[in-house]
């Protein structure tokens, strides 16, 4: 009879436990988490100029608004140099939704000049040094290694991020969600 | 479907529920969604990340004073994970360098850059003094760049490694590492 009460003692605690999570966890998070967890994450994206393959600094702030996935990647990165064809006929099929992509290489320019060339790159290629790969920290990198992917809606806030290659699926998927 | 509130802070008034958009579906239980409703970052990251090591520990550099006139270099990378040969660069201090015999790695066909050498596991490299130096302190600086089998790749990195050499007819010194493990709940 004793353990019954005890079990269920145990069940109703561990009922509210859950239930005091749930409750508490859709409250703003305290402010000791991870900070690119609060809004406000994609101020180092926004605030952002590279220079493209002229040379010219380009904003990334003129793209803010778009459906916009900044990936950075490198020639010497062989996975990122496999998912960006997919980019490619993305950007071709997408670009008129309001879908854009802009590349951040962390690489030199006559090399990502070559690698556009060759895979006929429709999109802004940036090109920034290993400073590149430390700004992609403060957006979520946490290892600091390529590729790394963040997605923003268009109201500008990151909405994904991913480090490692993105599959068609996931491209597919986002994609339907924001434009 | 779960819709997770995600939670500024600041908005006073009622937000339409943001659909989070994750990189693999979750194959969990009730529990556990539960549990994740609790933690509800805004942006969800891929499952890899949290596996991947940081560059340091995927390819942990140590170094040993052999003999009078040999440092011995070693990299211990971690399963899953490959260091370029064309990549790796060493440098003594003080003192000169003399050549260096890298094993033979893997061969790989790179679809830019053609004919890769990869290592994996351990790499031993013999790092020989142009002149003997026995009981100085050298320096050795290794520069490595490698990738993981997942699908990503970590820029090159520097580590370095103070040792000993050791006397004439001393034996080998102790294996000092690059990177010591800190022992931490946290990353």
């Amino acid at each position: 009879m004793r353990r019954i009460v005890l079990w269920a003692a145990f069940t109703v605690v561990g009922l509210l436990a859950v239930a005091g999570g749930l409750y508490y966890g859709r409250q703003a998070p305290p402010p000791d988490r991870d900070p690119s967890a609060a809004v406000g994450d994609a101020a180092p994206l926004w605030a952002l100029a590279l220079p493209d393959l002229r040379g010219t600094d380009q904003a990334l702030e003129q793209w803010r608004g778009k459906v916009l996935v900044v990936n950075f990647w490198a020639t010497w990165c062989a996975p990122c140099r496999e998912e960006m064809p997919e980019f490619v006929k993305a950007q071709r099929e997408f670009g008129g939704q309001g879908l854009q992509f802009v590349g951040i290489a962390v690489d030199e320019p006559d090399k990502v000049r070559q690698f556009a060339t060759e895979i006929g790159l429709n999109y802004p290629a940036l090109v920034g040094g290993y400073g590149a790969i430390e700004l992609s920290r403060t957006l979520g990198n946490r290892v600091g290694a390529l590729p790394f992917t963040v997605v923003t809606d268009r109201a500008g806030r990151i909405v994904y991020r991913q480090l490692g290659p993105m599959k068609k699926a996931q491209l597919e998927g986002f994609i339907r969600q924001l434009l | 479907m779960v819709f997770l509130a995600t939670s500024t802070g600041s908005a006073p008034k009622r937000r339409a529920p943001e659909r989070r958009i994750c990189g693999r579906p979750p194959r969990v239980g009730w529990a556990a969604i539960a549990l994740a409703a609790t933690l509800a970052p805004t942006a969800c990251l891929a499952a890899t990340e949290a596996d991947l090591l940081p560059n340091e520990r995927a390819f942990a550099f140590s170094a040993r004073g052999v003999d009078e006139r040999t440092v011995e270099a070693r990299f211990l990378i971690a399963d899953g994970y490959y260091l370029y040969r064309e990549k790796l660069r060493f440098a003594l201090t003080p003192g000169q360098l003399g050549g260096v015999s890298l094993p033979v790695g893997q061969i790989k066909e790179d679809e830019f850059f053609g004919r890769v050498e990869t290592y994996r596991n351990q790499l031993v490299v013999r790092l020989p003094l142009e002149a003997a130096a026995p009981g100085r302190s050298v320096t050795v600086d290794a520069e490595s760049q490698g990738c993981a089998d997942i699908g990503v790749c970590y820029p090159p990195q520097i580590q370095k490694v103070t040792v000993v050499l050791p006397m004439a007819g001393g034996g080998t010194g102790p294996l000092i590492e690059a990177a010591p493990q800190k022992k931490s709940w946290f990353k």
